[in-house]
């Protein structure tokens, strides 16, 4: 257990006993949820292939309740570990971190059917030769990998960037196995590199770097939902990153081609440029970005034609939609209202735009641009009518790299809402 | 005196002095004068006040969740002691959009897979009154069909053929969906299951 104590802060031997606790509970609802989840026939799980077979016959059909028990248990857990972070140690909270990401790596994917687009995507283009940008999956009917594609998004074309599309097409070469358990890797390995690099830039800014690690790495919906469902939103988050830790050494033009990296593989991290650039007001953030956008360009308008190019459009249809767990929804519902009138996306974008705006001049007058950047990827999620728990990571790594600790609990309180948003089947259980 | 106060605060030699044009309060800086707190109480004062809203919606969507499970387990108990069918597989619609208590109920006439038999739907509304709900009327389905109109026969109770069995009703219920999104209903998506939403 010496190996859990942090050398400068030693703990308490209460601390030292909440903190193994701690790390049993969230290890124990991993392992619950993802040995649960590989028996198959499961709400939470997307139809898929049985990559997971080898894990099935120790657990039982995971249900609304165990899933949503285990997740406050892993929350709880959460906190208490983030509370007492200083006394870990950094190996404690390294092999704690890898052991969550590689349990739920090795399991089925959680709760989302968004990956089965992605390799759907990428075998129209590698296997069909039909641009994804201008077709949804319903054009390859007869693709083993349409069945698992989400029926919501069978006719919808993809609103992802050029680079992650393109990152994405030697999966579709190597069949629906192959392509799912590269997916997997690719999700796992772009989780590492942004905690990496949280991790870096933590300790260059002067904060705890073991607490980034675990206010990150260990976050529930981190692990669960991003990780679990193997989202590309950790695939920006790490160009995010990039973009941070490249700005903080003094490497501007490289920062803000990163951040164009990032937009080209979901058009969110956008949000990140005009603070850059604003904080810097040097000549090298843009030309960085221009060479990087215009590269980009050139080769997605070869590969995709102008479809490829024209993120703004997938933004904009994306932006219509409304989920049940978005904000403005629940907001509606408080005021009686059925649901978000198109009259509301209005308002909402308004509302946005002033947030940005206060944002922009507050950082043209001396505030951070890492923690600007943050406010307004959180203001994005939460003005977003359609909110998905993955969307309430992406302020979340440089919240813990900046001094504004307002940053790192609103985005905590978001995340905290989204999972009490889910207990209604624990209170009355639907049978 | 301007010169001393510019470099006492930092700003005017901000840039090679590029912004000394522009007055003090427009120019940039490098870090945030350190004030006297008042920005930050409004700030924080905002930031709480909006969290709070979020949480009473939050909170107020909660309880309308629990209250529409509780509403279908009586609508499920209610199906099984009507048609003395103990099936697991029931399926339940609510009125979402109209906010009326009014569930539609279907499963299974004889044994078999979901929706792979004739299907009885039965139409409830009003209060929940012993774990139960009152029926009102109901129609059959044919296998292997969704619940719309046109695949619907033999209405029965205040299920009148006209407006939810067959191909008038079916035509009614189209021209009622062109009049909706003619005036911009609400659209909602990933009302299903979890496992289908996603981007």
């Amino acid at each position: 257990m010496d190996s859990a104590v942090g050398d400068s802060h030693p703990p308490a031997r209460w601390t030292r006993a909440l903190l193994v606790l701690a790390t049993l509970v969230l290890l124990a609802a991993t392992l619950e949820i993802v040995l649960d989840a590989a028996v198959g026939h499961s709400a939470l799980l997307p139809d898929q292939p049985r990559i997971y077979g080898w894990l099935g016959g120790i657990g039982e059909r995971l249900g609304y309740r165990v899933f949503l028990i285990a997740l406050i248990a892993f929350t709880g857990a959460y906190a208490l570990t983030i509370g007492l972070a200083r006394g870990v140690s950094k190996r404690w909270a390294i092999v704690l971190v890898a052991a969550l990401q590689l349990i739920v790596f090795v399991g089925p994917v959680l709760i989302s059917t968004d990956v089965f687009s992605y390799i759907a995507y990428a075998r129209m283009g590698v296997e069909h030769g039909i641009n994804p940008y201008t077709n949804g999956p319903i054009a390859i009917v007869g693709d083993p990998i349409y069945k698992y594609v989400g029926h919501d998004w069978l006719r919808v074309a993809t609103a992802y960037g050029p680079l992650y599309t393109l990152l994405s097409y030697p999966l579709g070469a190597i069949g629906v196995t192959g392509a799912l358990w590269g997916m997997k890797a690719e999700a796992l390995l772009a989780s590492a590199g942004t905690l990496a690099l949280t991790w870096r830039c933590a300790r260059i800014r002067g904060f705890d770097p073991v607490l980034a690690l675990l206010v990150v790495g260990a976050n529930p919906l981190w692990v669960i939902y991003g990780l679990g469902g193997a989202h590309n939103d950790l695939i920006m988050t790490l160009f995010m990153m990039g973009a941070v830790a490249l700005s903080l050494a003094g490497r501007d033009a490289p920062a803000a081609a990163s951040v164009i990296a990032g937009t080209l593989v979901k058009a969110t991290v956008a949000a990140l440029l005009p603070f850059l650039i604003l904080a810097h007001r040097k000549l090298a953030p843009i030309l960085g970005a221009l060479a990087a956008l215009a590269f980009a360009a050139v080769v997605g308008y070869a590969v995709f034609g102008i479809h490829g190019i024209d993120l703004l459009a997938a933004l904009n249809r994306d932006a219509a939609f409304v989920s049940t767990d978005s904000f403005p929804n629940e907001l509606a519902h408080l005021v009686g209202k059925p649901g978000v009138f198109p009259v509301d996306h209005d308002l909402l974008k308004a509302g946005l735009v002033l947030i940005v705006l206060y944002l922009l001049w507050r950082t043209w007058r001396g505030y951070d641009w890492v923690a600007a950047s943050g406010w307004t990827l959180l203001a994005i999620s939460v003005t977003s009518t359609w909110l998905l728990p993955w969307y309430t990571l992406w302020s979340l790594p440089l919240a813990v790299v900046v001094r504004d600790r307002r940053l790192l609990a609103a985005t905590l309180a978001i995340q905290a809402l989204y999972i009490v948003h889910q207990v209604a089947p624990i209170l009355v259980p639907v049978g | 005196m301007s010169d001393v106060a510019s470099k006492i605060d930092g700003a005017g030699e901000i840039d090679g002095g590029r912004w000394k044009f522009l007055p003090e309060w427009l120019r940039p800086r490098d870090s945030e004068l350190a004030g006297t707190g008042r920005r930050r109480l409004v700030e924080v004062t905002l930031l709480i006040l909006a969290g709070l809203l979020l949480a009473v919606a939050t909170v107020n969507d909660l309880i309308e969740q629990t209250h529409v499970n509780h509403r279908i387990n009586a609508d499920l108990l209610t199906w099984r002691e009507y048609t003395g069918h103990d099936y697991k597989n029931v399926s339940t619609e609510q009125d979402l959009y109209g906010h009326t208590t009014r569930d539609v109920v279907c499963g299974n006439t004889t044994p078999g897979p979901p929706k792979e038999r004739v299907q009885l739907c039965l139409l409830m509304t009003g209060p929940i009154v012993d774990g139960r709900r009152a029926v009102h009327g109901g129609w059959y389905l044919r296998p292997k069909v969704e619940d719309v109109p046109i695949y619907r026969y033999a209405c029965f109770g205040t299920a009148t053929p006209t407006r939810f069995c067959g191909k008038a009703a079916a035509a009614s219920a189209a021209a009622a969906d062109a009049a909706e999104r003619g005036e911009s209903a609400p659209a909602e998506r990933g009302e299903g299951a979890p496992a289908e939403a996603g981007r």
